[in-house]
């Protein structure tokens, strides 16, 4: 099969090249350089650029960043392995259905999902219209909060957790665990010494997929925030809105060089590169 | 409490505990009930949203915030409001071509990748992440970028063309992914077996390396679409010339505060389908499995 099917694989290295290397060439030259959107006929040579990365409402939004996305992605760690774990043990016949059932949100739209829940969160939304034409008043002001923030980016991207950890624990073989009974290891042991370690690689998957896109996306923050909150995706947004190619290069490269860190993390653990499904 | 022999006062009596017993019962209690609290968190805020969607399609009055009464002239008037129609129209069209075309390339790429040898795969590999774990607005801008250097050599690039290359861009990946393990678990003599029958090369991975492969195919191609039918981000930055997609439609009418409630109606109608295919492809899945087995 090798000496007939090698070249297929020329125009993907082709592909990858030109769309996903040149364009960080193309930011990394526009953050060291002064010109207008995409004109380099008037390009200058600066690292001034440099300096904005240290201001004040960078930093900020660099450490809201981090800081959201830490929360959200623990607290996914936590809810997601619970949810997984008890698919897992559970006696449902079909445990693939179930578990495509709880993960069904995920295929309506995101940013209507997000519209939903800002909608939810105010003090007078549907919900307690409903409630309090039952009799009961209940009202809940969150919306623009950081809270808020939180509780949309566990909603939005839970499933993948869910997901990923689901797959690990379902690789594990049912043998080591009677194994572990059998040389007298009590049920909670049994979890901490041979399920739990086996599962970690569904756990750091999971927290990939679920850390980056909390780090640098923009609609939530902007839709459930209503603009309180600032994360580098947001800032990033606007300095491309107002035709800031430089700066908005600049960040961008930032965030990639973490993100190429996760990319190289994710090599080490796994030398097949094939963690992510 | 058992009569003891004469004098057996004199000795300690030993408790269960000494031997290492740990009363776990109420902490295992406690345990699984916060374990039953927290799978209810869940479950709630993954479909708190879905089911106000719900409520939101159902209400007569268009303000978000007041429950008016039960109707479904949402349902009926979905594609009255043109613009809704069109994003709609476009989202389709998108991510089927999308689909259709990463499918086909991804399962050659995939092909060509697993008879590379080691050290040109890792090196693929990790140009292969890279669409993958790249922050969506990262990978929009740095699209953006290449199609803007390309705009004067075709000059009405934007639109539809770029958003569809975007598309196939991040969701070649995921077939990639797919199909390489079902790749590896392949038996090679098969090909070897069939050249040596005297099929020719490229007829003998359409005849018998495609149809070994096809569930990996398959998974990867239900991927593809769930990608690009959802996403915003990278459409946003790679679109021009009035070409919404569905996010991109939603994200302007929330901006201009103007969402029509037929969108909601939509998107349970969806949500709706989705359910049922899933239903029906695991009662198909069931009756085969059944079938095989008798």
């Amino acid at each position: 099969m090798n000496k007939y099917f090698k070249k297929l694989a020329i125009p993907y290295f082709v592909w990858l090249y030109v769309l996903a290397i040149i364009p960080f060439v193309i930011m990394a030259i526009l953050s060291f350089v002064n010109n207008e959107g995409l004109n380099f006929s008037k390009a200058i040579f600066t690292l001034d650029n440099f300096g904005y990365l240290t201001t004040s409402s960078t930093v900020i939004a660099f450490m809201n960043s981090l800081f959201y996305a830490v929360i959200a992605t623990l607290t996914c760690i936590v809810i997601g392995y619970m949810v997984a774990y008890a698919i897992f043990r559970s006696h449902f016949k079909n445990k693939f259905l179930v578990m495509t059932i709880l993960i069904l949100p995920m295929w309506s739209n995101m940013l209507l999902r997000i519209e939903a829940l800002k909608n939810i969160m105010e003090p007078h939304n549907i919900i307690t219209d409903i409630l309090s034409k039952l009799g009961i008043h209940v009202s809940l002001d969150i919306a623009g909060t950081p809270l808020a923030v939180i509780i949309g980016l566990i909603s939005t991207y839970i499933p993948f957790m869910i997901l990923s950890i689901y797959t690990a624990l379902e690789k594990i073989d049912y043998s080591l665990e009677e194994a572990a009974l059998d040389l007298g290891l009590t049920e909670t042991k049994k979890f901490w010494k041979v399920i739990f370690p086996l599962s970690t690689k569904g756990i750091v998957s999971g927290s990939i997929m679920v850390f980056l896109p909390c780090m640098s996306g923009f609609a939530i923050p902007e839709i459930l925030g209503q603009g309180n909150i600032l994360l580098i995706g947001n800032v990033i947004d606007q300095h491309f809105r107002n035709m800031n190619y430089n700066l908005g290069s600049l960040l961008a490269v930032v965030i990639l060089i973490i993100i190429l860190g996760a990319i190289f993390l994710v090599s080490k653990f796994d030398k097949e590169g094939e963690t992510l499904l | 409490m058992i009569k003891q022999y004469p004098g057996y006062e004199q000795y300690e009596v030993a408790n269960i505990e000494d031997y290492g017993y740990k009363e776990h019962r109420l902490t295992k209690k406690i345990f699984k009930v916060f374990r039953a609290i927290v799978i209810i968190f869940a479950v709630f805020l993954m479909y708190i949203p879905i089911f106000t969607i719900f409520l939101q399609s159902i209400n007569s009055s268009t303000i978000t915030s007041e429950f008016g009464q039960i109707t479904f002239k949402w349902y009926a008037n979905i594609f009255d409001k043109g613009s809704l129609l069109t994003a709609i129209r476009n989202t389709v069209f998108i991510s089927i071509w999308a689909t259709l075309i990463s499918t086909v390339l991804g399962t050659l790429f995939a092909i060509g990748i697993s008879t590379l040898e080691r050290k040109a795969k890792r090196h693929i590999m990790l140009l292969n992440n890279i669409p993958l774990l790249n922050a969506d607005i990262v990978s929009g801008i740095g699209l953006m970028l290449i199609f803007s250097s390309l705009i004067h050599i075709f000059p009405y690039f934007f639109g539809w063309r770029t958003m569809l290359l975007a598309h196939i861009f991040f969701t070649l990946p995921y077939v990639v992914l797919s199909v390489l393990p079902k790749l590896r678990e392949l038996d090679p003599n098969l090909f070897e077996a069939s050249l040596d029958l005297g099929v020719k090369p490229y007829p003998s991975l359409y005849k018998v390396i495609i149809p070994a492969i096809k569930a990996g195919i398959f998974s990867g191609m239900i991927l593809a679409f769930t990608m690009s039918f959802d996403d915003f981000v990278i459409s946003y930055y790679t679109t021009g010339n009035g070409f919404d997609n569905l996010s991109i439609w939603i994200y302007s009418s929330m901006g201009r505060k103007s969402l029509s409630p037929s969108v909601y109606a939509f998107s349970t109608l969806v949500t709706i389908l989705f359910f049922i295919l899933l239903i029906i492809t695991n009662l198909l899945r069931g009756r085969k499995q059944h079938h095989e087995n008798h």
